[in-house]
């Protein structure tokens, strides 16, 4: 056990700051205010060239696929530091996509994919639910037919986040329509220009777009398929734990407790100061306790990772505790500046130009999102302590 | 960084495991709430001691192990799964604050006895119930060549039982600037009263008063030159007992968790085992998810301390978490458990108590965010 950063992860960590504190200009923090993460060709674009530049898109990768082959608790100290700065790093593509073509693709899927994914070129937008598999995401239905040399994929995806600024759909399809469940199903790389795609938005309740796509006999050639057919079940389990993994780094929980820290000590407009309060005190205090123990899971999680130890347990203790944790974060963020908590964002008077508000609105996504938290309390007692699982109980039964 | 453990640390582990679960069964936990019987567990001491259990830090040149805080730790979580009597931590804790503080002479005088297993001992160096509060209540004045001590220690661990007391106290002596001391004193006799109180563990806490009790210049401990204790020491001892006190509740919520779960796969209700209902396997995981946050938080501390370091806001965060965690695995045990957990025949219950008197020992989680909050610089 070392919980003290080693000299050479200190100068790690001075290297991604130096990098973020002269590169993450006013421009940058300006375009992601209006446009988030979407307008083409703007800041947002040229940030993520310069981060391909350092070779960090790639940084966990072996150097024979044009990684840098660091380890786990390297990208985990970058994600964190970029999450708190509040700018795009290496998002579901770098850290669930490309190791998961990495562990599981043909020669042919690592030649054609990894170079622009580490480049920051290639951006998936991961096909995973349907309108009837979300949860029960074995139940989907959108399925690819082998014609000749050629995918045919027809039916549709949805919650398929970043679609409209994704080069690809990384798509999970049935290519076995015989088998139970979990044993057809299969990975394949659609470019998602290709015709007979159909991208429609959805915005949600944080303001947040994600979309449904839809597909209509779009055809991609066979080496498209990811690894092997009808082996993608295999592969995308493992990936959700990765991507849990990254999706629960708490950068930017720590980054919302320090700055409801500095707010808290402001004197408001009716003259009070949030921090005189005692109960807001010890309000601030759990929060501030609860950020350090999701980010001590956070380090843990990629300390076994590290180690080659895919902590699925782990990180679904992290990813709810840490979800629930956003979800109170917003709820006292709205608590403790009176009145003017429920000011919204983009209104001059709102405490933080109305981040808390924001955050209130942004919460829930991340507890039914990624694996349910009820699924992941399922997994961290099936799997953590050998809980029979009820489903496969009921399905005895029937 | 990197929190995993190594493997000589999973290894000696899983010997004080085989080591305290042969040593100290329930019956023994159960024995120690016996207000008839003996409040020392000889044959675990005698265990203890043949094992160099007792002085796992201190120096060779006393017999001991030269072992750090962070395995010391690893000590108390292995011996806070099964109970162990809270004389066996006050003893080691004693070994730690003399080594720390005492002169050589002391450390030589007395710490080869504690290895042995000669020697019951206590340590009383903040306020039992916050342990953040390290100014003594005790005062010292001159009298003949040593002192004399006036003043009210509370929650003293089983204090008739001790062979030695080390208690810090404030200096009285005319013009002469107040000093924090340190004295070794010896239970009962001249000046000594106490008054035993049963916790809702059944182990007995003392409240302790000092009238014009006298005590010799030999055992006075008077810091590194001679002129008084270093604040810094004093706080570091304290945060150090409450950190270990936390690696033992993080012991202790293991073994609920795992005794839990193993009881309600057995159990069979609507044809099925209970442990396959939803509803029970989300308050196991409600469970994992606070032990596993206080196991990173407890370790982090006794870590940080190992270093020689004061850990303000870890030690801070580990309470909050720890007293929570442990509390909350009992009382969600006992509801996933029903009648079977209820009933005094089955052990359940002795966690539990345990649980609750190490939540509020040393500072509840309000208390102790009290703390945090100082570390945080919120309060002036």
């Amino acid at each position: 056990m070392d919980f003290e950063f080693t000299s050479d992860q200190l100068a790690w960590q001075a290297e991604i700051r130096e990098f973020l504190a002269k590169n993450v200009t006013d421009a940058l923090r300006e375009e992601i205010a209006v446009y988030h993460y979407d307008l083409a060709g703007g800041e947002v674009a040229a940030f993520r060239r310069k981060i391909g530049q350092k070779g960090w898109f790639g940084l966990n990768w072996p150097l024979e696929f044009g990684g840098l082959d660091l380890g786990a608790i390297h990208q985990h100290m970058l994600v964190t530091e970029f999450e708190y700065w509040g700018v795009p790093g290496p998002d579901l593509t770098v850290t669930s996509v490309a190791p998961m073509i990495i562990r599981n693709g043909t020669a042919a899927n690592k030649a054609e994919f990894l170079p622009p994914i580490a480049r920051g070129e290639l951006i998936c937008a991961v096909g995973y639910s349907e309108p009837n598999a979300g949860t029960d995401l074995a139940s989907l239905r959108t399925r690819a037919d082998l014609h000749g040399d050629e995918w045919v994929i027809n039916g549709s995806k949805i919650w398929n986040s970043m679609a409209q600024r994704a080069t690809h759909e990384w798509l999970c399809v049935r290519t076995d329509q015989n088998t139970p469940q979990h044993h057809g199903i299969s990975v394949i790389m659609v470019p998602i220009d290709a015709p007979g795609i159909e991208i429609r938005p959805i915005i949600a309740w944080s303001g947040f777009r994600t979309n449904e796509a839809f597909f209509t006999d779009v055809r991609v050639p066979v080496g498209n398929l990811i690894g092997e057919m009808n082996q993608g079940w295999r592969y995308i389990t493992g990936a959700l734990d990765l991507e849990r993994g990254a999706l629960t780094n708490v950068g930017d929980l720590r980054r919302a407790v320090d700055d409801l820290i500095d707010l808290a000590a402001v004197v408001l407009a009716d003259g009070l100061r949030p921090l005189d309060s005692p109960d807001v005190r010890r309000k601030i205090a759990q929060l501030d306790a609860d950020v350090e123990i999701a980010a001590l899971m956070g380090k843990h999680a990629s300390s076994l990772l590290e180690d080659g130890t895919i902590p699925s347990v782990e990180v679904s203790v992290e990813k709810v505790f840490s979800s629930e944790l956003r979800q109170r974060i917003a709820d006292v963020g709205t608590q403790i500046f009176g009145i003017y908590g429920v000011l919204g964002a983009g209104s001059g008077l709102a405490p933080a130009s109305g981040a808390f508000e924001k955050l209130y609105r942004a919460a829930p996504l991340l507890r039914f999102g990624a694996g349910t938290n009820e699924v992941l309390r399922d997994v961290i007692a099936q799997r953590g302590h050998h809980m029979p699982s009820y489903r496969s109980l009921e399905k005895k039964k029937s | 960084m990197k929190l995993i453990e190594t493997p000589e640390q999973i290894q000696f582990q899983q010997m004080l495991s085989g080591f305290f679960t042969l040593n100290c069964p329930t019956s023994l936990v159960r024995q120690m709430k016996d207000p008839s019987a003996a409040g020392y567990p000889a044959a675990l001491w005698d265990a203890l001691a043949a094992n160099g259990l007792l002085g796992l830090t201190l120096p060779d040149a006393v017999g001991g192990q030269e072992a750090g805080i962070y395995e010391l730790g690893l000590f108390f979580r292995q011996a806070g799964r099964v109970l162990c009597p809270t004389l066996v931590y006050s003893t080691v804790l004693f070994g730690v604050a003399l080594n720390k503080i005492g002169s050589a002479e002391q450390v030589q005088r007395h710490l080869r006895s504690l290895v042995a297993g000669e020697l019951k001992a206590a340590v009383v160096c903040s306020n039992p119930a916050d342990s953040n509060d390290i100014e003594p209540t005790v005062v010292a004045t001159r009298h003949t060549d040593g002192w004399e001590l006036q003043g009210r220690l509370a929650f003293v661990p089983q204090a008739d039982d001790l062979d030695l007391l080390l208690v810090m106290a404030r200096s009285q002596d005319g013009s002469e600037p107040s000093r924090l001391l340190g004295f070794l004193i010896r239970p009962g006799g001249s000046g000594w009263s106490s008054t035993a109180a049963t916790t809702i563990s059944g182990e007995r806490r003392c409240l302790v008063d000092l009238s014009n009790y006298p005590v010799a210049a030999a055992d006075t401990v008077a810091g590194p030159d001679g002129t008084g204790l270093v604040t810094a020491d004093v706080r570091w001892l304290a945060q150090t007992a409450l950190a270990l006190q936390c690696m033992e509740m993080v012991g202790g919520t293991e073994v609920v968790l795992e005794q839990t779960v193993a009881y309600i796969k057995n159990r069979t209700q609507f044809n099925r085992s209970i442990a396959s209902f939803q509803a029970a396997q989300h308050l196991i995981a409600n469970i994992r998810i606070g032990l596993d946050g206080a196991r990173l938080a407890a370790a982090q501390a006794v870590y940080k301390l190992g270093l020689n370091r004061l850990a303000d806001r870890e030690v801070a965060i580990a309470k909050m978490h720890c007293s929570q965690a442990y509390k909350m695995a009992t009382l969600d045990a006992h509801q996933l458990q029903g009648g079977m957990g209820y009933v005094l025949e089955t052990d359940l219950h002795l966690w539990s108590e345990r649980a609750k008197m190490t939540e509020v020992q040393g500072g509840t989680a309000d208390i102790a965010a009290t703390w945090l909050q100082q570390a945080l610089g919120l309060t002036a």
